[in-house]
């Protein structure tokens, strides 16, 4: 049986004055936080919820290298474990609005302001939404975000997949186990996702995809009953019990608009891998314009910010 | 065999280690009809094994209706945890998965040395003058679930005014059809309003008080009150 024993979350945020915030908890927090600890860097991880970001959203993952193949939740929860233990110190808190005071980043989180001298910006992306009737209305009744999530309600029942990327294939094969249909909708005619993982669910039996094929709303009454498609040959309603929806991300870049420049998308537009326009902001992971968004990448931002952060120092 | 392995069941020592008043367990189960009631009472046993501090006690459903009543307790598994003087926080479902974590950040709390709640968030319960039930709907593989679940929690540990249960849905589907859970987390409040997905404390915090301004109106998903603002 699957026990989880770390405790939930952190000490809810108390507010100081501190050499580093780092905003966010995901593997890119969670990296430069280890890295800051052992540079002896005080400094402190503010994150809205759990610790463990989008990682932590998906039922395995095995592309991190010397991890073979992990649960996101374990991977998650062993970064941060191993922050802790060099003396990574964590708080609830949600960044809202960030600003200067005289030589410091002001940090306003909703229930306590930072003042820090490095900031970097480590906030990732949530979920893109796909924009269609019926999305909000069924979230949570039928529309998800998360397969790991809500896979369970899913036993037996007809699923479809939005989206053509790693995280919509890979999502729809963990939930291929659960439901008795899946159905993967990709406006493409191939996938983007790594060869390797295709291939797994073009040959997965109870999958099946409806290439060059759009959603263009999400009906029912109480729940989701089915979806109206754009396919090449016109428009078509099929029934479906639940939506999982992967067509990106949205970088979580509100809080920080005034303080460093972002690009039209919402990223923050970097300068070498993890400079910002400002000298002491930096920024690592989803929430960068850098290429490839994985937990390797993000770990390795981290770092880089956290290293960077300290040769300022010096 | 043990459930927790030499190393978790290390941590979880550890983690004890800062309780600094006793803790109450009082789990309820049942031989029949009740397939996860043996995996809880065996994690329960183990837990128990690890403090002096955790003071178990399991009922028996059926028999010891009684105690089932005064604990407000109407399905099983059941785990109820407190300093002994209440029964306003419940776990219903086998405590496994992120809800193991759940449930022992929610033990450290009865503890007394665990996290507490931001200063606004206290506010806003020291001023309730209505009672709030909150139900938590959960999954052991969500792994946004603990967030909602503990902070329910901690509000009922913290309130006379407020109970908490988190359910774990699979194991009670009837009740999770009734509230049409599809998604978790899912926090029902008196039954009524109802909050999609977690929400950050301090936005629960004000969902919850603009919620019990208005008043009741039906089936309301929280979230408008704060889309409106
Ligand atoms: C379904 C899915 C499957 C995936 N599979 C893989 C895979 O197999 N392999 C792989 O390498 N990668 C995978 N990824 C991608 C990987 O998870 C991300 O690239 C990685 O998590 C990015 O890390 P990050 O730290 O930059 O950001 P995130 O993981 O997005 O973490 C950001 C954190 O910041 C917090 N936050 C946001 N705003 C605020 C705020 N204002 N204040 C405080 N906290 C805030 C969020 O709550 C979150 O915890 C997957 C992603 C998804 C969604």
């Amino acid at each position: 049986m699957d026990l989880r024993t770390g405790l939930v979350g952190g000490n809810p945020g108390k507010g100081r004055t501190t050499d580093l915030v780092i905003a966010g908890g995901g593997p890119a927090a969670l990296s430069a936080s280890l890295y800051a600890a052992r540079y002896s860097i005080d400094h402190v991880v503010l994150e809205s919820y759990q610790p463990g970001g989008q990682a932590a959203l998906t039922a395995w993952i095995e592309n991190y290298p010397g991890m073979g193949r992990i649960s996101g939740g374990d991977l998650a929860a062993r970064m941060k474990e191993q922050a802790e233990r060099w003396g990574g110190s964590f708080e609830t808190a949600t960044v809202t609005s960030t600003g200067l005071r005289d030589d410091l980043i002001e940090v306003k989180a909703d229930s306590a302001v930072y003042l820090a001298r490095f900031l970097i910006i480590a906030t990732g992306a949530a979920p893109a939404k796909l924009g269609v009737p019926g999305e909000d209305r069924f979230y949570g009744r039928g529309v998800s975000y998360c397969a790991t999530c809500d896979a369970p309600f899913f036993k037996g029942a007809h699923v479809m997949v939005v989206g053509g990327g790693d995280s919509a294939v890979k999502e729809g094969l963990h939930l291929s186990e659960f439901a008795d249909r899946l159905t993967l909708v990709h406006r493409r005619d191939r996938f983007r996702a790594e060869p390797y993982l295709a291939e797994k669910l073009l040959s997965c039996d109870n999958c099946s995809v409806r290439w060059n094929t759009t959603v263009s709303a999400i009906e029912g009454e109480d729940g989701v009953e089915g979806v109206l498609l754009e396919t090449p040959e016109g428009e078509e309603r099929i029934d479906v019990d639940g939506v999982f929806i992967y067509v990106g991300r949205r970088p979580a870049t509100e809080a920080f608009s005034g303080l460093v420049e972002l690009n039209p998308d919402g990223t923050v537009k970097t300068r070498g891998i993890v400079g910002t326009s400002r000298s002491n902001v930096f920024a690592a992971g989803d929430v960068t314009d850098n290429e490839l968004r994985q937990v390797v990448t993000a770990a390795a931002d981290g770092a880089r910010a956290a290293s960077a952060v300290f040769n300022l120092m010096q | 065999m043990a459930l927790l392995s030499e190393s978790d069941a290390n941590e979880v020592r550890k983690i004890f280690g800062s309780l600094e008043r006793d803790v109450e367990i009082r789990a309820y189960t049942q031989r029949l009809e009740c397939p996860t009631c043996q995996d809880t009472e065996m994690i329960l046993r183990e837990l128990d094994g690890l403090s002096d501090r955790i003071r178990l006690t399991i009922l028996n459903f059926q028999t010891d209706r009684e105690a089932a009543g005064k604990d407000g307790v109407e399905r099983v598994p059941a785990i109820v945890v407190s300093d002994g003087t209440h029964s306003r926080v419940k776990f219903y479902g086998t405590p496994s998965g992120y809800e193991f974590s759940s449930l022992l950040t929610v033990i450290v709390d009865a503890g007394g040395s665990g996290k507490t709640l931001s200063e606004e968030t206290l506010e806003f319960l020291d001023g309730l003058d209505k009672d709030l039930s909150l139900q938590v709907f959960v999954t052991p593989a969500c792994p946004h679930c603990p967030s909602s679940a503990v902070l329910a929690s901690r509000m009922a540990l913290h309130s006379d005014r407020i109970t908490s249960e988190v359910i774990e849905a699979n194991e009670f589907q009837e009740l999770s059809r009734r509230f049409r859970v599809q998604g978790v987390p899912r926090t029902v409040v008196n039954g009524q309003y109802y909050a999609e997905g977690a929400l950050p404390e301090y936005m629960m915090v004000e969902a919850l008080s603009r919620g019990l301004e208005e008043g009741p109106e039906g089936e309301k998903d929280l979230m408008d009150y704060i889309r409106t603002s």
